[in-house]
C-alpha cells in the first residue's frame, strides 16, 4: 500500500528540509526560546539580581518569610534572603548540572551505542547486557545511594546523574550505528578496504550525530529534573544555591506552613520552565529529524465521501463501455470517480474521472506502475480511503445501489457480505493475536447472527480446505503460517461470508512463482466456480496474462485503456500500455529486447495539464501538452490518447 | 510448547542472573567506596590496635573481600559471608534505629510503599491507557491536544514540586492530612476508624503519584494504539464490517497493550523515583523515606538493605511483566 504513503505523505519531507520543519514546529521555537531565556539568566545573573544570595548577612527574625513588596520583589525566603535573586542565581545550578551531566551521558552512551553497534559480536552483546542491567536499576534510588557515599557535592552530582543517565542514548545509538552499518555505501567502502576508522568519521558518526543532538536535549531536561530531585532530598551540594535546593529548605522550614507561597512556587515553577522549554525543543528536534506520518486506519475525522458529490446517473453517456459485452450484466458500476487527498499544498485530485464495469464471474485486471492510482481506486470503492482522502464526484453501483450513499449499519452489513478483500502479501492483513480460525469466524457470525460457535467452526475447516489448508490449521497463529498460506488464508476468509465481488490487491506480490500461480488459479476457480466477480490490482502484466478476463490499464490517477485481455495483449493502443509491454518479458519472444520506461508517474501535486503521459510518451505533439485525451474507441475497446481521435489521423 | 518453555526459562535464567549481579554491585558499592562511618571510624588514631582489630571482626571486614587465596578455606570471605547472611534473610542491624534489623525496619517500610504503590499503579495504567485509547482514536482533535499537552506538562513537573502543591490545595481547601501514616495520638474507637483514618493520610499521595505516572501511561498508550491502528489487520477488520467499538475491542486493545507491558515495565524504576518523591513530602514510612533518612543519618546498613529490596522488587516486576507478555503473544516462542 506504498502508493497511499506517497499520496499521503506532505510532499516536502526529506533530510534537507529538516531545519525547515523545525522551524515549522511551533514548539520547537517556543523551547528554544524558553531555554535561550533560562541561559540569559543564568549568565546575567550578577546583574539582574538586586541583592548576592552568596553575601553573608546579618539577618533578624523579622526578615524571615517576608510577604513579596517592592523591596524583595518576591519575598524572603527561610534565611531571610532575597528569593527573586536566588532564583536567578539558581538558574545556574541548574543549567551547569543540566548541561555537565549530559554531556558525560552522552559521551558515555554514544561509544558504547558506537561500539556496540559497530563491532557487534560478544563485546557488543556484552556491552547491551549492562545497558539492560543499568536500564532496570532504578536511577534515583542509585543517584541517593552513591551521592550518599561518595558525598554531597556539585561535581558528584553532575557526575552521578551523567553516569546512570547514558542508556537511552546508547540503545539509540547503537541501532542507528546497525543501520548504517548494513547500508550498500559503507558494505562498498569496506569491501575497497576503507578502515574502520575512516568508516566511522565518514559514514558513522554523520548518521548518528543529528539523532545525539536531539537525543542531548532531552538528557538535559532529564539531568535539570534528576539534579532538583535530589537537592530537594536534601542531597545537593550545600554550598550552592539551586532550585531543588531552595525548595528543600522551605518545604523543610516551615514555608507551608507560614503561608509563604513566594518561596515555594517561584523555584517549582522556574524548574517547570526549563524542562518544559528542553522537552519542547528536543521533541521537535526528534520530530524534524524523523518525520513519522503514522497511517491510521480508524481515524473517526471527516467522511470518505465529499459532500455535494456529483453523482452521475447510469443512463449518462459517460462513454460506450465497449469493453463489457452487452448481454452480460454488471454487477459493479463505477462512474466517473474522482478522489483527493490533502496535501500541504491543499487537496490534490489523486484520480480523476475513472470508470469502469465489472460482471458477474468476471476477472478484471486493474494494471499500472506504483503511484497510478489503482489502490486509491479500489479503495475509495470500498469505502476504506485513508483520512485525508475523500471521493468528490462520481458514483459506484453495486447491483443496483449507490455504494456511496450509504454509510453506518447499511455499510457495514454491506461489508464482506457482497464486497470482500484480499490484502497485498496478507502479512499483516491477519492479526497476529488471533489464530486464523477465529479471524474468519468473526466474519461468519457478524454477519449471520445466530451461526452456533460450532456451525461457525464447520465453516472455516470446509473454507480452508477449499483454499488448500487442513482443518487442524484452523486454530493456529498467522506467523506460524507460511506467506503463500497466509495468503490462502487471506482468500479464505474473502469467501466466508459469500461475497459477489472479491478485490484482491496485489495478491501474489513477495510470493515466488510457484506458489503465485497456486494462488491465481485459485482465484480463478473462485470466480468460475461461484460466479464471483473479481478484481486484481497488480503491477504484475504476467499475472494479467495468467487469469484475467479484461484489463482497465491506469496512468496518472486516469484509466488509460481498457480492453479484453487477449486483445490487449496482442494489439495494445495507448503508447503507455504499448511501453508497459514492451517492460514485461515476453516469452513467445524471447529475443526482443527489453525497455524500461524512462521517468516515472506524475506525483499528485504536480500533474500534467494535457495527458498525463505526455511527458514520457515517446510520440507526444503539442495538443497532447495543452488537452487532457478523451476516450476513443479502439479494437474494441477504448483508450485515452489523440492519435486514436479519427481527425488527428486523418491529418 | 518448548518454545514457550525455553522463553519462560531464559527471562527467568535471566532475571536470577540480573539479581545476582544487583547483590554483587551492591556488596562492592559499600566495600570499595568510601563513606561508610564504620571503616572510617576504625582510622581514628585514638583507637589502640587491639580495639581497631576487634572492631574489624565485628564488622566481619578482617577477612578477604571476595576469595581467600590465601590457604585454608578459600570461601572464607567478606562476600561469601555476605551471600551467607542475605540467605538468612540478614541485612545486618541499623545504625541509627540500636539494635533494629535491618530486614524488619525494610519490611515494614515496604509495606507501607506498596499501599502507596499499587493502587496508584492501578488507577494511572487505568485512566492513562483508556486516556491514551481516546487521544490515538481522536488524533489530532481536541481531546488528544490536550491530553498531550497534560502528559507534557506532567512530565515537566518534578514530582515532589506537583506534591507541594497538592499538599498545600489538600490542606488548606479539604483539610486532608498531609503527613505521614496515621493520625498520632488519635485515640481509635475500632479498626475501621483506623482504616479511615490511614486512608485519609493515603489520599494526598496517592493522587499525586497517580497524576505523575498516568501522564507517562498515557503517552506510551497513545503512541502504541496509534501503531495498531495504521496496521493491514485494522483495515482488514474495517472491511469485514466490524463495527469501530468491535475494532478496537477485539483487534487493537490486545495489540496495543503489548508494548504498553513491556514499557511499563521498563520504567518502573520511575515509579520508583517517583514513590521515594512522594514518600519525602508527605513523610510517608515507606522505602524512600527510609532510604532519604538513612541517608541523613548516615545509616549504611539500611541504605544498603534498602537499595538492595528496591533493585531486587524492580528486577521481579519486570520478569513479571515478560511473563504477562509471552502469555498475551503468541509470537514469543519465535523469538
Amino acid at each position: 500500500m506504498s502508493v497511499l504513503i506517497e499520496a499521503t505523505a506532505p510532499p516536502s519531507v526529506e533530510p534537507r528540509g529538516a531545519l525547515r520543519s523545525f522551524l515549522r514546529h511551533r514548539m520547537g521555537v517556543i523551547g528554544a526560546a524558553m531555554l535561550a531565556l533560562a541561559v540569559f539568566v543564568a549568565v546575567a545573573a550578577p546583574v539582574l539580581a538586586p541583592y548576592d544570595p552568596y553575601a553573608n548577612v546579618r539577618v533578624s527574625i523579622l526578615d524571615i518569610y517576608q510577604a513579596p513588596s517592592g523591596e524583595h520583589f518576591l519575598g524572603t525566603d527561610d534565611g531571610g534572603k532575597d528569593v527573586f535573586s536566588s532564583l536567578l542565581y539558581g538558574a545556574r545550578v541548574s543549567l551547569i548540572a543540566g548541561f555537565a551531566a549530559a554531556a558525560i551521558a552522552l559521551f558515555i552512551g554514544g561509544l558504547v551505542g558506537i561500539v556496540a553497534g559497530y563491532r557487534g559480536g560478544w563485546v557488543g552483546s556484552v556491552l547491551m547486557r549492562i545497558t539492560d542491567f543499568f536500564l532496570v536499576i532504578p536511577d534515583l534510588a542509585l543517584q541517593i545511594v552513591l551521592v550518599a557515599i561518595i558525598g554531597p557535592s556539585l561535581g558528584t552530582i553532575i557526575f552521578v546523574i551523567g553516569i546512570l543517565g547514558w542508556t537511552t542514548t546508547a540503545r539509540l545509538v547503537r541501532s542507528q550505528a546497525l543501520t548504517v552499518r548494513e547500508r550498500k555505501y559503507v558494505m562498498r567502502a569496506r569491501a575497497i578496504g576503507a578502515g574502520d576508522a575512516h568508516i566511522l568519521r565518514r559514514h558513522i558518526l554523520p548518521a548518528v550525530l543529528p539523532l545525539m543532538l536531539a537525543n542531548m536535549v532531552l538528557v538535559i531536561s532529564l539531568a535539570i529534573l534528576s539534579e532538583s530531585t535530589l537537592a530537594f532530598l536534601g542531597l545537593g551540594d550545600p554550598t550552592v544555591i539551586s532550585w531543588g535546593q531552595m525548595l528543600n529548605f522551605a518545604f523543610g522550614r516551615g514555608a507551608v506552613s507560614a503561608g509563604a507561597w513566594w518561596a515555594l512556587l517561584p523555584p517549582g515553577f522556574a524548574i517547570v520552565w526549563v524542562v518544559l522549554g528542553t522537552t519542547l525543543l528536543g521533541t521537535a528536534l526528534e520530530d524534524a529529524l524523523n518525520p513519522r506520518l503514522k497511517r491510521h486506519h480508524l481515524e473517526a475525522a471527516g467522511s470518505d465521501v465529499a459532500r455535494g458529490r456529483d453523482v452521475p446517473t447510469l443512463d449518462a453517456p459517460t462513454l460506450a463501455m465497449t469493453g463489457s459485452s452487452a448481454d452480460a450484466s454488471p454487477i459493479l458500476r463505477v462512474r466517473d470517480l474522482s478522489i483527493e487527498f490533502d496535501t500541504t499544498a491543499g487537496p490534490k485530485l489523486a484520480v480523476e474521472g475513472v470508470s469502469f464495469d465489472l460482471n458477474r464471474g468476471e476477472t478484471l485486471g486493474l494494471v499500472g506502475e506504483s503511484g497510478c492510482g489503482k489502490t486509491t481506486t479500489v479503495l475509495g470503492v470500498l469505502r476504506l480511503l485513508p483520512p485525508g482522502g475523500r471521493v468528490v464526484s462520481g458514483s459506484v453501483w453495486f447491483d443496483g445501489d449507490d455504494l456511496l450513499g450509504i454509510d453506518g449499519p447499511a455499510l457495514r452489513s454491506f461489508r464482506w457480505t457482497r464486497l470482500s478483500l484480499v490484502f497485498q502479501g496478507a502479512m499483516n492483513a491477519l492479526n497476529p493475536v488471533r489464530t486464523v480460525g477465529d479471524q474468519i469466524a468473526e466474519a461468519v457470525r457478524l454477519h449471520a447472527p445466530g451461526t452456533t460457535k460450532r456451525e461457525a467452526a464447520d465453516q472455516v475447516a470446509e473454507l480452508l480446505e477449499r483454499v488448500g489448508i487442513g482443518r487442524r490449521r484452523a486454530n493456529e497463529y498467522p506467523h506460524t503460517y507460511s506467506g503463500g498460506m497466509r495468503q490462502r488464508a487471506m482468500i479464505a476468509l474473502a469467501l466466508s461470508c459469500g461475497p459477489d465481488v472479491i478485490v484482491a490487491d496485489e495478491p501474489t506480490t513477495a510470493l515466488d512463482v510457484m506458489i503465485q500461480a497456486q494462488i491465481l488459479e485459485l482465484l480463478g476457480g473462485i470466480a468460475r466456480d461461484f460466479g464471483t466477480g473479481i478484481i486484481i490490482v497488480t503491477h504484475d502484466l504476467g499475472v494479467v496474462a495468467q487469469v484475467c478476463d479484461r484489463v482497465v490499464v491506469m496512468y496518472g490517477g486516469g484509466v488509460a485503456e481498457e480492453n479484453q485481455a487477449a486483445t490487449l495483449f496482442r494489439e495494445p493502443q495507448h503508447p503507455y500500455t504499448q511501453e508497459l509491454l514492451q517492460s514485461f518479458p515476453d516469452l513467445a519472444h524471447p529475443d526482443r529486447p527489453l525497455r524500461g520506461i524512462p521517468g516515472s508517474p506524475p506525483r499528485i501535486d504536480d500533474m500534467p495539464v494535457g495527458c498525463r503521459f505526455a511527458p514520457r510518451c515517446p510520440h507526444a505533439f503539442d495538443r497532447c501538452g495543452a488537452e487532457r485525451p478523451p476516450d476513443y474507441p479502439a479494437a474494441g475497446g477504448r483508450a485515452a490518447c489523440f492519435l486514436l481521435d479519427p481527425e488527428e489521423r486523418g491529418s | 510448547m518448548s518454545g514457550r518453555g525455553g522463553y519462560l526459562l531464559r527471562k527467568i535464567g535471566w532475571a536470577l542472573l540480573t539479581i545476582f549481579v544487583v547483590i554483587t554491585f551492591n556488596f562492592v558499592l559499600f566495600r570499595v567506596l568510601p563513606g561508610d562511618p564504620a571503616k572510617s571510624g576504625l582510622r581514628d588514631p585514638r583507637l589502640n590496635p587491639a580495639a581497631v582489630e576487634a572492631l574489624r571482626e565485628r564488622f566481619g571486614i578482617d577477612k578477604p573481600v571476595f576469595l581467600n587465596l590465601e590457604g585454608g578455606n578459600p570461601f572464607d570471605s567478606q562476600f561469601v559471608a555476605y551471600f551467607g547472611a542475605l540467605s538468612r534473610g540478614d541485612l545486618g542491624t541499623s545504625y541509627a534505629f540500636r539494635d533494629q534489623p535491618v530486614s524488619e525496619l525494610i519490611g515494614q517500610a515496604l509495606g507501607n510503599t506498596l499501599w502507596l504503590i499499587l493502587p496508584s499503579q492501578f488507577l494511572a495504567i487505568v485512566f492513562g491507557a483508556s486516556l491514551g485509547l481516546f487521544a490515538a482514536w481522536r488524533r489530532g482533535r481536541a481531546l488528544d491536544v490536550t491530553a498531550l499537552t497534560f502528559s507534557l506538562f506532567m512530565w515537566s513537573l518534578p514530582t515532589f514540586f506537583l506534591g507541594i502543591i497538592l499538599l498545600i490545595i489538600g490542606a488548606n481547601w479539604f483539610g486532608l492530612p498531609t503527613a505521614g501514616r496515621i493520625t498520632i495520638g488519635a485515640g481509635f474507637e475500632s479498626p475501621l476508624d483506623v482504616a479511615i483514618d490511614v486512608g485519609r493520610h493515603l489520599i494526598l499521595p496517592t493522587l499525586t503519584l497517580t497524576l505523575v505516572l498516568l501522564g507517562e501511561y498515557m503517552l506510551i498508550m497513545r503512541s502504541s494504539v496509534l501503531d495498531v491502528f495504521g496496521e493491514d489487520y485494522i483495515l482488514t477488520a474495517r472491511a469485514k464490517g466490524l463495527s469501530t467499538y468491535r475494532i478496537i475491542r477485539h483487534h487493537a486493545l490486545r495489540n496495543a497493550i503489548l508494548p504498553m507491558v513491556t514499557l511499563i515495565a521498563l520504567n518502573l524504576g520511575f515509579t520508583v523515583s517517583g514513590a521515594i518523591q512522594v514518600e519525602a513530602v508527605y513523610s510517608w514510612p515507606g522505602l524512600g523515606a527510609l532510604t532519604v533518612n538513612a541517608v541523613g543519618d548516615r545509616d549504611f546498613p539500611v541504605l544498603q538493605g534498602a537499595f538492595l529490596l528496591i533493585a531486587v522488587a524492580v528486577v521481579l516486576a519486570n520478569l513479571i511483566a515478560e511473563l504477562i507478555y509471552g502469555w498475551l503473544d503468541p509470537r514469543v516462542s519465535e523469538a
